[in-house]
């Protein structure tokens, strides 16, 4: 017999469930079409003029705590981050009280790490304690989380609290996304937030970002003064060995001139890893989440378009086909980029800020003793520096609209709490848990338990956090203190790009434009194929739609603005 | 009369149904909780290929989304990237047909000529292992061994000659991922074919050595023979799957050799569907996949049963 016949003879059943299964699956879209069936389509973006009256007003901290290195003010309103090289003595108390009411909320997070265990986790019980509510924190993983809010949108089964970081937004058109979640507006705008004291002590910088068709709808996660995507760093202690002095390297020519001196292919040296996303400031063109700038003769260009970006692709091809880029790095294989650079593979290597501070020196040290990680002191191709700013924001929460309006106070009243600054005793609490049970004061420095190592992890800090200060956190003064000097420099030459924190979200068919473009300026700056290559794809881009996305912006400024 | 035959040949059938039924009960009850997956996971999933033909909106949900016919299925064939994607899948799966799957059979009639047990097990196990590694240990190791400064290369380098580093070779993709299928699957291929020579009944071979047949000749007439059937049926599936060219291999080394190589129609739907949200179109390209493997597996089986084989199931 025939396996299959057992399923032919089986065929009505087979039917009924198919149809049952169609109805369940059916409803879900059924669910999410009650809600919403029309789509606003909007630019998602807001005026200057009406900022103004949505903005909360900003109220210093009066108990702040006075920082070893105070925060530099750079230009444009800029400023580099406060240093702390201990943890402050006796920390003081900043929210009165505790903040809930003994509501529950559902608070779900992205996590880039193992997801801690919810039962007998004496950090959650003890930040819930704190916090007199309950927020169950429900993290999810951060390199699936873009794959993950699709389904909750489209399957109305959004949590109490939800974050979701900028660069998750493109892909749910976040203008019509935002709608579902609630108005902050007439608890926050203006002079309201100062029932919430370190609410008011965030930077108005940092709300800016949270706001959407002309509505104040997030809460600012892990912001800053200054906010951007990492520099060239170099090897110091393979500096010194070579005689070469970093304070000479001024220019895009001079930095690839070392390719050929710090590259010992027999070895396993090479110079350079890849460099590309780490330029964007050398040859001045805007990077990611940054893509627009307005030229001398006021034309808005896209990244994509801009002379500056075009020079930097030549830069590192030339590096690429020379043979002074990694081998590894030419082959993508960017997560392994720390560990050249550690082990001095890579000589000279692109990183973000935070590469710097953290558990760095102790894991560069375990492969070299004289590890020394620096970054170059800021220089542009033309010889005027200019740093292109992120917006302050990153990430940021929000409330389920469905929310009423008590549970939306005591939920900002326990983001008022989570908010509490550096040095506070709240800090420590929602950062560390318990003393002597998850952490224990270390050098002047909070450090977690072994116990601790598997509870804490960053979980309420996702729903929002105060200004994030430079701290110690790899038991490496010295690397905090070289940081903290580079970055009160770095800040001098701070400028907002086009559009700069304006929460624009472009028509969904311009999204097919990305792909193309970003697939041949990868096959450029490897080497694979030569700079023309890319001037094809530009030529493809703006016939396709790269032309139109410029008319959208250009009829952005023309309602709302530039942003700068 | 002819009436009166067919009533009684419809009643034959449906009390021959009933007794077939009775018979394979239990087989049927042990049956169910597969096809239980099989409706879930994979038919009631199958009302979402509606938004194929939709201008699909999570938000709007695939009930209330504008319907848009055809439209995303004509753009989708106006974008030379989808062509050259589909080029791309049929090469690769040209070139894997050719080089990899005549290997595990070679591997299974070697190994079932090691008369030493120990021996045969010892090559079985160290040949299945890397099935069980992931992809991105495949690559990594791959990339430690090949790579522009791997192993290989660092040797070369060493000695003073030129180097090649095949992972990062978009002319040679095709290859590299066929090396790279045959290291990680054959091991775990032959075991189908394991299973069918075991089946061969060694009478056969006593036999036709008693009759004066050598090594070949019994290999010929009673080896080959023997697994034919499931050499087919294993050809039909592969055929089937001739558009399945290993997503996850893809996705991890397009950085390495970039698009223009590494582009296949899975890796399509992710990045033109899945990544830019258009949904409508990640479905689109799905189905038309879905499609034309469902007329290669039929016309594979076709063929199978006119060379007189069984192929997916008897005729």
């Amino acid at each position: 017999m025939n396996p299959l016949d057992g399923l032919r003879a089986d065929r009505r059943r087979f039917l009924e469930l198919a149809g049952l299964g169609a109805i369940a699956f059916a409803g879900s879209g059924l669910l999410a079409g009650c809600g919403d069936a029309k789509t606003t389509n909007g630019p998602g973006t807001t005026g200057k003029d009406q900022l103004k009256a949505l903005l909360p007003s900003y109220v210093e901290a009066s108990n702040a705590i006075k920082p070893d290195i105070a925060s530099v003010q750079g230009s444009n309103g800029f400023f580099s981050d406060a240093v702390f090289l201990a943890y402050p003595a006796s920390p003081v108390t900043t929210a009165t009280g505790i903040p809930g009411k003994g509501g529950t909320y559902v608070a779900t997070t992205p996590l880039w790490g193992a997801i801690p265990g919810t039962s007998g986790n004496s950090y959650y019980e003890a930040v819930n304690k704190a916090l007199g509510a309950n927020v169950k924190i429900q993290p999810s993983d951060g390199t699936n989380y873009e794959k993950v809010l699709p389904t909750l949108f489209a399957g109305d089964k959004l949590p109490d609290w939800i974050q979701i970081p900028s660069w998750n937004m493109p892909k749910l058109g976040f203008a019509d996304a935002v709608g579902k979640f609630a108005d902050l507006g007439p608890y926050l705008s203006g002079d309201l937030v100062k029932a919430y004291p370190n609410l008011a002590a965030i930077p108005t910088s940092a709300w800016q970002c949270c706001i959407w068709n002309g509505k104040l709808y997030g809460l600012p996660v892990y912001y800053g003064g200054a906010t951007f995507n990492g520099m060239p760093f170099y090897r110091k202690d393979i500096f010194d060995k070579a005689g070469i002095n970093a304070d000479e390297i001024d220019s895009p020519d001079k930095l690839a001139a070392l390719g050929k001196e710090l590259t010992n292919a027999n070895a396993g040296q090479w110079a350079f890893g890849d460099m590309y996303g780490y330029i964007n400031h050398m040859f001045k063109f805007p990077a990611d989440p940054n893509r627009w700038t307005i030229d001398a003769d006021g034309k808005i260009l896209h990244r994509y378009e801009t002379p500056g970006h075009l020079e930097a692709l030549n830069w590192q091809n030339k590096l690429a086909t020379a043979g002074y880029i990694h081998p590894d790095a030419l082959a993508d294989k960017s997560q392994d980029a720390k560990q050249r650079f550690w082990s001095g593979k890579e000589v000279i290597s692109g990183d973000g800020p935070g590469a710097w501070t953290g558990d760095d020196s102790s894991s560069g040290k375990a492969a070299n003793p004289t590890y020394n990680r620096q970054a170059f002191k800021i220089f542009a191709a033309d010889g005027k520096p200019e740093v292109l700013m992120n917006p302050s924001a990153g990430m940021y929460s929000f409330l389920n609209g469905k929310l009423s309006a008590d549970q939306i106070k005591e939920a900002l009243a326990i983001a008022n709490y989570l908010a509490a600054p550096y040095g506070s005793a709240e800090w420590l609490t929602i950062n560390f848990g318990v003393d002597g049970v998850d952490y224990k004061m270390t050098d002047g420095n909070p450090v977690l338990t072994e116990k601790g190592s598997k509870e804490v992890a960053t979980t309420y800090q996702f729903l929002i956090t105060p200004l994030t200060p430079t701290t110690v956190k790899g038991g490496d003064v010295q690397a905090t203190k070289d940081y903290a000097a580079w970055q009160g420099d770095m800040v001098k030459y701070a400028v907002k790009p086009a559009f700069y924190g304006m929460n624009v979200t472009e028509p969904a068919q311009y999204a097919k434009l990305v792909q193309p473009m970003e697939d041949t300026i990868k096959d450029v700056r490897y080497g694979r194929k030569p700079v023309s290559a890319y001037e094809e794809a530009l030529k493809s881009w703006k016939a396709q739609g790269g032309d139109q996305l410029r008319a959208f912006y250009e009829d952005i400024r023309q309602k709302y603005g530039t942003g700068q | 009369m002819r009436d009166g035959g067919r009533v009684q040949k419809r009643t034959l059938r449906r009390a021959d149904r009933r007794r077939r039924f009775l018979r394979d009960r239990s087989l049927l009850l042990m049956v169910i909780p597969a096809v239980v997956l099989l409706l879930i996971f994979n038919y009631a999933p199958m009302f979402g290929t509606a938004t194929a033909f939709q201008n699909y909106s999570i938000y709007a949900g695939f009930m209330h989304s504008p319907w848009s016919g055809l439209e995303t299925f004509r753009s989708m064939f106006a974008d030379p990237l989808f062509w050259q994607s589909l080029e791309n899948t049929l090469v690769l799966s040209l070139v894997q047909l050719l080089l990899f799957f005549p290997i595990p059979i070679a591997l299974a009639l070697l190994l079932n000529s090691v008369m030493n047990n120990r021996v045969r097990t010892i090559v079985q196990s160290v040949v299945y292992l890397p099935h069980f590694f992931s992809w991105v240990l495949a690559v990594t190791i791959f990339q430690e061994m090949l790579g522009g400064a791997g192993a290989l290369n660092q040797a070369l380098r060493q000695h003073g000659y030129a180097t090649w580093d095949i992972m990062t070779n978009p002319d040679a993709f095709k290859f590299l991922v066929t090396a790279q299928v045959v290291w990680k699957e054959a091991g775990w291929g032959i075991i189908v074919f394991l299973a069918a020579l075991a089946a061969i009944d060694q009478n056969l071979y006593e036999a036709s050595a008693v009759d004066g047949a050598g090594r070949w000749r019994r290999m010929w007439h009673i080896t080959l023979p023997g697994i034919r059937s499931i050499v087919v049926l294993m050809l039909v599936l592969r055929l089937g799957n001739t558009l399945t060219v290993g997503f996850e291999q893809m996705l991890i080394q397009r950085g390495a050799v970039g698009r223009d190589a590494s582009e296949v129609l899975d890796t399509y739907a992710y990045y033109y569907g899945v990544v830019n949200a258009n949904f409508s179109l990640g479905a689109a390209a799905s189905l038309f996949k879905g499609v034309l493997s469902l007329i290669l597996i039929l016309a594979a089986n076709k063929i199978a049963h006119l060379v007189g084989e069984d192929g997916l199931y008897r005729k």
